[in-house]
């Protein structure tokens, strides 16, 4: 064995390293933590595209304000005359808000998926994305979180709904699911939220050390005084391991919940005890689509070339195709039961779907859904920024329209022949809902612009663990088990 | 009596400073006199330092049982205090009590996390301290408060082992 093999990976000379470089194999070439780049260049390269926003970035900005702000005046004059402006009606009283409510809640999940399950696991391929998809699951939250707000109509009463002693002699109940949902997707933005930052605080020290100004008072006051001591590095690693533990049954829970508001009912197709996988299956499905779909955008609009590579959306198209499986399996495994059954409001339920009048629909679906598993199975899709991009939001049309079909589709039939009922949105609800789409897509650029977007100390801390090891005729890089 | 000074030297990599501060035992400079900054998290003893006895689980545990509490009291005995009467009595069944207890147990618990390690670090602290810059760059920093006469063995050892630009730090604001 040379010194290059056994020789921890950060401690050879240049020289040393290219010679490594030069016999890999050509998959390992381009790998993120065996790029030749020091600890101050990877800084720079992070902060650099935080402190320059170019016309295209203020335009966008501009204009996703401006839809917010129409989108803010829709909701007032819902406030202002009452529900009757929104096209929701007996017997479709949930519609277009609830639909887009259960998407953003879905939309959550992929950020707990990449950042808790695979730093428990280990997958050193998470480091560069992971708080790109915590941030995606903390203002998909916010943006669920309106919903229910939004479908009080009365707003104003939004507080009858916290627990505490009051004078109405009135109290929460606690025994209906929409409490529940609540006061798990309260939990979930918390959790997701506290996670997020904890794990942002050293580079937030990184920020305040390489910045000066007005800039420098905000990363200051962000690091809460982070030094990087062996103590600190050490309580911090526990309580991120404790944070993963913990948020994964928070993740699967807060779905469960949203789905028993539908299953918990006895309207004919949601009174479905696979409801709550097939949720959150679905929900893990548009969750990893919408974060390869964002990492593409933001890795071309931050120039993060350097460190969302091939290998990272390689890996991710694997799982949004594995998650794609998952939901295709689940969609049947529900199918097959309701169809078995042929209760006739469940057998006319499912007509409507596929050949009624959600034909249209139902085609959509499942087109959106089934292509991407096909074609992420080619590994070039995966690789390719722009094929990437197309399949994952192709997943997201799709899976938007599995939640119109199930809120809207299923609440048009119901046991009463004549009290079946036909929904269209209005302008109000298209409005809303755009509202939300473009108050995400604010958040999370103005995010990208003002906090470190890859997580620069996890980097660092995987490059770390490489060495080289030789097998056979190949010089492989082998992982320390130093987390 | 003399002067309590502190010394600090950045280094390039981990097996200089682990060397460094094994030299630094030799001097029989007291542990807690030794603190060692670094950008990345080093494995735990890596540096040749000792095991940290931490309060985090036990606060975690603490907070995860007073949701439990908090959640159980708001599903199963408010209910009681603010009565909405179905059939006489008011309504407290199992399985929502669960959904009600589980979420605030795991809520509690989340939070409960976070605080302990804030409160675990000392954070927030914004008051000047020791601290090089450059430790976010690469350098390992390490710091070595001493009476002044041991200064110079000090220094020596921290030089012998590749550290540079060893001086007195002046505290700086965080």
């Amino acid at each position: 064995m040379s010194r290059q093999t056994l020789m921890p990976y950060e401690e050879l000379t240049t020289e040393e390293k290219q010679q490594l470089r030069d016999l890999l194999p050509e998959e390992y070439q381009d790998r993120l933590l065996l790029a030749e780049t020091t600890d101050e260049e990877i800084n720079q390269a992070v902060l650099k595209p935080m402190f320059r926003s170019g016309p295209l970035f203020w335009g966008a900005v501009i204009f996703l304000l401006a839809v917010v702000l129409w989108g803010l005046f829709a909701w007032g004059y819902q406030i202002r005359w009452g529900f009757g402006v929104a096209g929701i009606n007996r017997p479709v009283y949930w519609g277009f808000y609830i639909a887009t409510f259960i998407f953003w809640v879905g939309i959550s999940h992929a950020g707990t998926m990449i950042s808790a399950v695979l730093r428990i696991f280990k997958a050193d391929w998470r480091r560069p994305i992971t708080r790109g998809a915590e941030a995606m699951t903390a203002f998909a939250l916010m943006m669920a979180g309106l919903y229910p707000l939004i479908h009080l109509g009365r707003v104003w009463k939004f507080y009858w709904m916290i627990p505490y002693p009051n004078n109405r002699l009135m109290w929460p109940n606690f025994q209906s699911p929409l409490m529940w949902d609540m006061v798990a997707i309260f939990t979930y933005l918390i959790g997701s939220s506290l996670y997020l930052y904890l794990a942002m605080i050293p580079d937030m020290a990184m920020a305040r050390d390489n910045t000066e100004g007005f800039r420098y008072r905000f990363y200051r006051l962000m690091a809460l005084g982070w030094r990087g001591t062996e103590s600190e590095w050490h309580k911090l690693h526990r309580a991120l391991t404790i944070f993963s533990i913990a948020i994964i049954p928070i993740f699967l829970s807060v779905h469960s919940i949203v789905s028993w508001d539908f299953a918990v009912t006895l309207q004919p197709r949601w009174h479905n005890p696979l409801y709550a996988p097939f949720f959150i299956i679905g929900a893990v499905y548009s969750g990893l689509a919408a974060l390869a779909t964002i990492l593409v955008v933001v890795r071309w609009g931050s120039k993060l070339q350097a460190f969302l590579r091939k290998e990272h959306f390689n890996a991710l198209g694997k799982l949004v195709m594995v998650a794609g499986l998952s939901w295709l399996y689940i969609w049947f495994a529900t199918l097959i039961v309701e169809w078995y059954g042929d209760e006739p409001i469940v057998a006319e339920l499912l007509h409507d779907e596929f050949a009624g009048s959600m034909r249209p629909y139902f085609f959509l679906m499942m087109f959106c859904n089934l292509a991407p598993i096909l074609a992420l199975m080619f590994k070039r899709v995966r690789t390719t920024p722009i094929l990437l991009l197309i399949f994952t939001l192709m997943v997201n049309v799709g899976m938007y329209t599995e939640r119109i079909l199930i809120v809207i589709g299923n609440l048009e039939r119901n046991y009463l022949p004549f009290s079946w009922g036909d929904y269209r949105p209005t302008w109000v609800e298209i409005s809303i809902v755009a509202m939300t789409f473009a108050g995400f897509t604010l958040f999370y650029i103005l995010f990208s612009r003002v906090f470190p977007y890859v997580p620069v100390w996890e980097i660092k801390e995987g490059r770390l663990r490489y060495t080289m090891r030789r097998i056979g005729r190949l010089l492989i890089p082998t992982a320390a088990e130093i987390e | 009596m003399s002067e309590t000074i502190t010394l600090m030297g950045l280094f390039q990599t981990s097996t200089a400073t682990a060397d460094a501060i094994d030299e630094l035992h030799r001097l029989n400079v007291p542990e807690p006199d030794v603190v060692v900054m670094t950008g990345i998290p080093f494995p735990e003893q890596a540096l040749g330092r000792h095991h940290e006895w931490i309060r985090l689980p036990y606060i975690v545990l603490a907070g995860a049982f007073a949701g439990l509490l908090f959640g159980l009291f708001l599903s199963t005995v408010t209910p009681a205090l603010y009565p909405l009467t179905v059939g006489g009595r008011s309504v407290v069944t199992g399985p929502p009590a669960a959904v009600i207890t589980y979420v605030f147990t795991m809520m509690a618990t989340i939070v409960s996390t976070f605080l302990g390690v804030l409160w675990e670090m000392g954070f927030p602290s914004f008051e000047p301290k020791y601290y090089s810059d450059r430790v976010t760059s690469g350098n390992l920093a390490v710091l070595v408060t001493c009476q002044e006469e041991q200064a110079a063995e000090i220094k020596e050892a921290l030089v012998a082992h590749g550290g540079q630009q060893i001086h007195r730090p002046e505290r700086m604001p965080l």
